[in-house]
């Protein structure tokens, strides 16, 4: 069961001792390393002094701490007006020598560096919530025991045994490409945990012996959608179709009937059977090696209502045509372009980024648009290419208008739209794919 | 202020709430196309029976303004004689949808348990989840409910065994044999609800006849339909019939005046047709099942078809990637994940026009991928 505490106190620095009292106890009672626990008071202080600074005064600042077994959260709602979080950015490269200007935002950027990674919603006109992330630590994977003799007849079915599943993990991790997997999958112990969380649920085969014999998993994504990753198999090649058949089997007859409109996968693995997905587009690998292609798969779980997006000029022909193509009805609303209507109402953009270093990859997601888009992605294009990440996407709901219309700039900026996510956040989510220059 | 979802119970705040289908004319226009078959919900396609179709042109309009019969009183009258049962053996419903809840209702408390099948008509396990009540779904067994399965899924807090009779969306049935054998080793220890709203597409001499059953289990409770033979599915008119003691029981926790005027007199004239309209109809289904039958085998489609107005097939590409490329060609069938049933298609036995457009636009969605 998660550890829920809530505070809510003025917009007034002098209440950031108590928040990091409670951020310390909460993740001791978690059983956070050292390391882990400094981190989230870090975080906790500096989001909050930040926020004490910017948020209107006559309005309480929440702050809701959430401690589950694999990580701790902090959730601080707050009122301001003409929010700027330009320093959040990863692109951010503001000296950290404390002089000037930037003094001001060094406890932000520190914030923002410490957590393992934040977001923020918006909930009305002025109305925001910053949420902070860190993870628990964990131990790598061990090499996994050498190879099993199975035994048919397989069976599949939902699985919470985490010994079972620390043993899958591993396996999986052990045979298939970082690319295909949950990065988890590299701390077996974490994924057990974020399983019994809740966070991830999975079916897994066994054969006569009860040796995992292949595992699929999946994770909530959004509002209506279920993130899948495999069918990883792990049976001989040829029993191999057949355990694949029967995990996808169980996914779907175990998420048929659930409050969800879709299930997809941006890493499906080469064992998916054949007429179980649609195939979206595909997203381009870069690896030292080279590239490839990996397709994106996706299925309805029930029959399409229909949906109305916003779309950019820029846009609107590829989305028609992905719709076109996949026999999707969809009102598509023109969106105004940015900068159309005038100047941004405030200075900085901001994208939250999430990176997987295990799969090179960074995901970008609008967060607050600014007057400085074009440089802001430029500059998230270039620290993140400096840090090694190959695969850089961007994601944008287009539900949001304000998203939307982003997509001149994005395009502008190097990113290429390779598909579309149906339903995958509060309406359909593009994809764009940054093609560096090789 | 508390949330409002602090007010709701957690069985009712996890449960997914049903969509149907949106109207014809909006899909026609979301999918641009100036016709739609409807066989995704297997609605008779020759209509009501001859004079139920009269009771409803002849409706006076001012009769609009009186409340119905509470009980359906005349309408529970003609099914007494029908049947040859008491009145009071009768229930009507807003369809089945609503008898399914009265009866859940009245037998159920937390704690207890039903038993269904996993694959089968989901309004019982529906009604059930959001009631609060443990669903315990038993998997199919070659496509047909399987009774030892059930019997073993049963606990001491077992109130109701839901056992779809011909199945939806299969169409198998249990022969009198297997019903009886079921019905005796479950002993009285539950209610045995026998769904037979498909029951009048079946001939055969071993279906077993639910009506005749009750009269030796006090425990077995019948439901029926007035949507699906008769062709009333607008007006919304199901009944359950049992033994005087169950259903004085259900009664208490079943609404009254929800069904409508116009719904009772159709039922009630659709009663009392010949047998013409059942005739005309098993033709057309037995007619365009042969037919479906052969485009499916033609395509090599594994396809799966007993006692009932429906066909089902296995399809080489996601069910719901199939329903949009009808859609987009004017044919609206049933996707089968929502019962389990992934990659899988349910379409409605109809007349030759509608038949003949699904297999078109089948061909042609499959030729392209």
């Amino acid at each position: 069961m998660d550890t829920i505490l809530s505070l809510t106190t003025p917009p007034d620095v002098a209440f950031a001792r108590v928040l990091t009292t409670a951020a310390e106890a909460l993740a001791q009672s978690r059983g956070l390393g050292k390391r882990e626990s400094m981190r989230f008071q870090l975080a906790v202080e500096e989001f909050f002094t930040y926020l004490a600074q910017v948020a209107h005064e006559d309005c309480a600042i929440q702050t809701v701490l959430t401690g589950k077994p694999y990580q701790v959260c902090a959730s601080l709602q707050f009122q301001a007006s003409g929010l700027c979080l330009g320093a959040l950015n990863a692109s951010c490269t503001t000296s950290l020598d404390g002089a000037g200007e930037a003094a001001n935002d060094l406890g932000l950027i520190l914030a923002g560096r410490v957590a393992d990674r934040f977001r923020l919603t918006r909930d009305g006109e002025s109305s925001f919530t910053l949420h902070a992330e860190v993870d628990k630590a964990y131990p790598a994977a061990k090499a996994p025991p050498s190879t099993v003799t199975f035994k048919p007849p397989y069976r599949a079915g939902l699985e919470h045994d985490p010994n079972r599943l620390m043993h899958a993990a591993a396996l999986a991790a052990a045979r298939y490409p970082a690319w295909h997997c949950p990065a988890s999958f590299q701390t077996p112990g974490k994924f057990a945990d974020l399983v019994r969380a809740g966070q991830f649920t999975c079916v897994l085969a066994l054969d006569e012996a009860s040796h995992p014999a292949g595992l699929l998993c999946w994770a909530r994504s959004g509002e209506k959608g279920l993130s899948f990753s495999g069918p990883f198999v792990f049976a001989p090649q040829e029993d191999a179709p057949q355990v694949a058949r029967m995990l996808a089997d169980a996914f779907l007859a175990t998420v048929a009937r659930e409050k969800i409109e879709i299930v997809f996968s941006e890493r499906a693995t080469q064992d998916t059977p054949d007429g179980y997905f649609e195939t979206l587009g595909t997203l381009t690998r870069y690896d030292e090696a080279g590239q490839s292609e990996q397709p994106v798969l996706y299925r309805h779980l029930r029959e399409d209502m229909g949906e109305t997006v916003w779309a950019d000029p820029a846009l609107e022909g590829f989305l028609r045509g992905v719709y076109d193509r996949l026999a999707m009805c969809r009102d598509v609303l023109a969106a105004q372009p940015f900068g159309a209507s005038g100047p941004s109402e405030r200075k900085s953009s901001l994208f939250s980024t999430t990176m997987d270093k295990g799969k090179g990859l960074a995901v970008l997601r609008p967060l607050l648009d600014g007057e400085d888009m074009a440089a802001n992605l430029a500059g998230h294009v270039r620290v993140l290419s400096d840090k090694g990440f190959l695969n850089i996407l961007l994601y944008m709901d287009l539900s949001q208008a304000w998203e939307a219309s982003l997509a001149g700039p994005v395009m502008d900026a190097g990113f290429k739209p390779r598909l579309v996510l149906p339903f995958a956040g509060r309406s359909d989510v593009a994809v764009f794919q940054y093609a560096p220059a090789r | 202020m508390r949330q409002l979802a602090d007010l709701v119970p957690t069985h009712v705040l996890n449960f997914e709430s049903y969509v149907p289908s949106r109207p014809d004319d909006v899909l026609m226009r979301q999918y641009g196309v100036e016709r739609l078959y409807r066989l995704n919900n297997n609605e008779n396609a020759l209509g009501p029976p001859p004079a139920a179709q009269e009771v409803l042109a002849a409706f006076p309009p001012e009769r609009g303004a009186v409340y119905p019969s509470g009980d359906c009183f005349f309408l529970r009258q003609a099914l007494s004689d029908a049947f040859g049962k008491a009145p009071d053996r009768f229930l009507v419903g807003n369809g089945s949808c609503e008898v399914i809840t009265s009866v859940i209702k009245a037998f159920c408390q937390p704690g207890d348990n039903i038993v269904t099948a996993d694959k089968t008509f989901a309004v019982y396990e529906w009604v059930a989840a959001f009631s609060g009540i443990e669903p315990r779904l038993v998997p199919l067994k070659d496509y047909a409910l399987d009774p030892q399965a059930m019997l073993a899924a049963m606990t001491g807090r077992t109130k109701v065994v839901f056992v779809c009779n011909p199945n939806n969306p299969t169409g198998s049935w249990w022969s009198r044999d297997t019903l009886e054998r079921f019905l005796r080793a479950v002993g009285g220890r539950a209610i045995v609800v026998l769904d037979e709203a498909y029951r009048e597409f079946v001939d055969d001499p071993d279906f077993p006849d639910g009506m005749e059953v009750m009269e030796r289990h006090p425990n077995v409770l019948v439901f029926r339909t007035f949507s699906k033979m008769y062709g009333l599915a607008a007006l919304r008119v199901g009944y359950l019939c049992g033994g005087l003691e169950a259903v004085d029981i259900v009664r208490r926790t079943h609404l009254v005046y929800s069904v409508n005027s116009l719904g009772q007199l159709a039922a009630k004239a659709a009663l009392e047709d010949d047998g013409t309209h059942a005739a005309a109809t098993r033709r057309m289904v037995a007619q365009a099942g042969e037919y479906l039958k052969s485009v499916f085998d033609s395509l090599g489609l594994e396809h799966v078809s007993g006692a009932g107005n429906f066909i089902m097939a296995r399809v080489p590409i996601p069910d719901t990637l199939l329903y949009r490329l009808l859609m987009k060609q004017g044919v609206m069938i049933r996707t089968m994940t929502g019962f389990r049933f992934p990659n899988w298609i349910r379409v409605t036995l109809a007349r030759e026009p509608a038949m003949e457009a699904f297999a078109k636009a089948l061909r042609s969605s499959l030729d392209k991928r």
